[in-house]
């Protein structure tokens, strides 16, 4: 008989309760869904180059997800009750809940930054158009060579780097982009500084004055070229009687240093030959005495001082001349207009006829003004409405305003 | 006494020192082989899969330092030496993938530089045959266009040494762009001197 069947029986019971216990604690695994969730969300990071837009995150994220897959791969056999969480499945969700808000950052920092990169490439582009329409518009773009290029090339490449998603590159050709048209714009601003310098513009106004009040002394003709505004205009008797529009050398603004140069020289010439039909091929022309004294002097002192090229020489047969045969002839330095003009102007000018080239007569030149606005910042610009063409002077290619 | 219990402690202290040794010298190699990786260019062509090798050897930093926290008897290195080893397994497939990215770069790039090429020698064919006519300045800034093209391809086959693939193609299109609207500019001014000739 046994004395005991309670307490046997609950010893049992006990004894049960406990292998049931034992039975329902189990090992514990990562959920095969969560680890490929995370796995999908990792590749996702990858595609949205989080490495590069949120690189902090992104590296801590990538610390914790390295440390447990550590973990998984060697605490495989965790063992836990029923009513204690899965430490694999509270870390893997905390992992993606880590690399979502990652995600995010990513995807909001790349978005702005494209943004960024996409409005900067277009002011840019906007910067460089109206650059590039300046400089035509004084007849810079040769004095420039090849920095043009180069810049152009630039601003494309700060494009396609913005395309491909590269935008530490694209800002990095819109940088130099931007300091190769500042610079550019300093360089012309020193070279054709003097247009915007109020003495030396008062110097050419006197020069002018002195060659209408020649005029109106001698009863003659008198011939004056204003480069800023490439118009050529007949004084007679003192009175300004015909305006005709010109063309230039192919650097005309400059000041002319050298043959070969392209500018068109600053200075009171004379007509010391008329060529007639058949004695020139660009129609009719006046030859001036250039170089003159003052030419000679500014070009030995030139070339003392090496600002000029060892070999370069002072040149001449600069001409004030029609446009016949216009495939064989070149502008180097001269002054053209156009036949009907010439023949104008034949009727009026002799040998002797003073003719003053100046660079301005007004401090608002139009070169004057276009270099300040090369220096104007693109937000100035945008700020003032500036348009491409807002300063542009319309060319009068047919005729002649005449009085 | 005191001699056998000396010699009984000595390895077993020797055992205890020489596990807590920190694995520096594992974690040199593991830095080199990132070094190496970045140095490959992994950075720039598998950045986000050099970021991941970084992270692990940081994660392996980590470790260590946390086992040099702790007092001497209690230091094991050995999941320290585990990261360490994975980053070291890691780099080759890293590597791998990098050369893989850069040659596929590199393709792209040869293949742009030769594109440009191409149009820079139809527009420079194209210039010679320009109008030498009044529009002087026009003629000249062609030809100083087309010198600066012909000169920026030497950057692009600059960059092309320098293994810089994306910057490289990125130039080499940006020449052919402005090649093919010089070619087209000098066709308008030829197409112009043909009419006037008329």
């Amino acid at each position: 008989m046994d004395r005991f069947p309670l307490n046997r029986l609950r010893t049992g019971k006990v004894i049960v309760a406990l292998s049931v216990l034992l039975l329902s604690a189990c090992v514990q695994q990562a959920p095969p869904d969560l680890v490929q969730s995370v796995e999908t969300l990792d590749r996702r990071l990858v595609a949205a180059h989080s490495a590069e837009f949120a690189p902090d995150e992104y590296g801590r994220f990538v610390q914790h997800w390295a440390a447990l897959k550590e973990r998984l791969r060697s605490d495989d056999d965790v063992v836990g009750w029923p009513w204690e969480d899965n430490p694999f499945e509270t870390d893997l969700q905390a992992l993606h809940d880590e690399g979502s808000r990652v995600l995010a950052l990513a995807s909001d920092t790349q978005n702005a930054e494209r943004r960024g990169a996409v409005a900067h490439v277009a002011r840019l582009e906007r910067r460089l158009r109206r650059f590039t329409s300046r400089v035509d518009q004084i007849g810079s773009r040769v004095t420039l060579g090849e920095k043009r290029v180069e810049t152009e090339l630039l601003v494309k490449q700060a494009r396609s780097f913005m395309e491909q998603g590269q935008f530490v590159h694209s800002k990095r050709a819109a940088r130099q982009a931007d300091e190769q048209m500042t610079s550019q714009a300093a360089q012309l601003n020193s070279e054709l500084g003097r247009y915007a310098d109020k003495a030396q513009v008062d110097h050419w106004r006197t020069m002018v004055r002195r060659a209408a009040d020649w005029s109106k002394q001698h009863h003659a003709a008198a011939l004056v070229v204003i480069k800023a505004t490439k118009r050529l205009t007949l004084y007679r008797n003192g009175q300004a009687v015909a305006s005709y529009p010109v063309r230039l050398g192919f650097n005309g603004v400059q000041e002319k240093r050298y043959e070969d140069d392209g500018a068109t020289p600053e200075g009171t010439y004379q007509v010391i030959r008329m060529r007639d039909r058949g004695q020139t091929q660009f129609y009719r022309a006046f030859l001036l005495d250039y170089p003159n004294a003052d030419d000679m002097r500014r070009f030995q002192s030139a070339r003392k001082t090496g600002m000029i090229p060892a070999r370069a020489r002072i040149g001449g047969n600069i001409e004030i001349h029609g446009e016949a045969n216009r495939q064989l002839s070149q502008t180097l330095g001269c002054v053209m207009l156009g036949n009907h003009q010439m023949d104008a102007l034949f009727r009026e000018v002799e040998v002797g006829t003073p003719v003053t080239i100046v660079g301005a007569v007004d401090v608002d030149n139009t070169v004057a003004v276009v270099l300040a606005q090369l220096d104007q910042g693109d937000d100035d610009a945008d700020a003032d409405g500036a348009d491409l063409d807002d300063t542009q002077t319309p060319v009068d290619e047919t005729d002649i305003e005449q009085s | 006494m005191k001699r056998t219990v000396t010699m009984l402690l000595m390895p077993a202290l020797l055992l205890v020192i020489g596990c807590g040794q920190a694995p520096t010298d594992k974690l040199g190699e593991a830095e080199k082989a990132v070094m190496d990786a970045k140095l490959a260019g992994a950075q720039a062509y598998a950045a986000e899969d050099f970021a991941k090798l970084e992270g692990m050897l940081n994660n392996a930093k980590k470790e260590m330092d946390d086992q040099k926290a702790k007092f001497i008897l209690f230091r094991d290195y050995g999941k320290t030496e585990q990261l360490l080893a994975s980053v070291k397994a890691e780099t080759p497939k890293l590597l791998e993938e990098t050369a893989k990215k850069k040659e596929e770069a590199k393709a792209a790039a040869l293949k742009a530089q030769q594109a440009a090429t191409e149009a820079v020698k139809k527009a420079q064919a194209l210039v010679s045959k320009a109008p030498v006519g009044k529009d002087q300045a026009v003629v000249k800034a062609i030809k100083n266009d087309a010198r600066a093209l012909t000169a920026s391809l030497k950057d692009v086959q600059a960059a092309i040494d320098a293994e810089d693939y994306l910057t490289a193609q990125a130039k080499a299109k940006a020449v052919q762009d402005k090649s093919l609207a010089l070619s087209s500019e000098v066709r308008g001014a030829l197409a112009k001197s043909a009419k006037k000739k008329k």
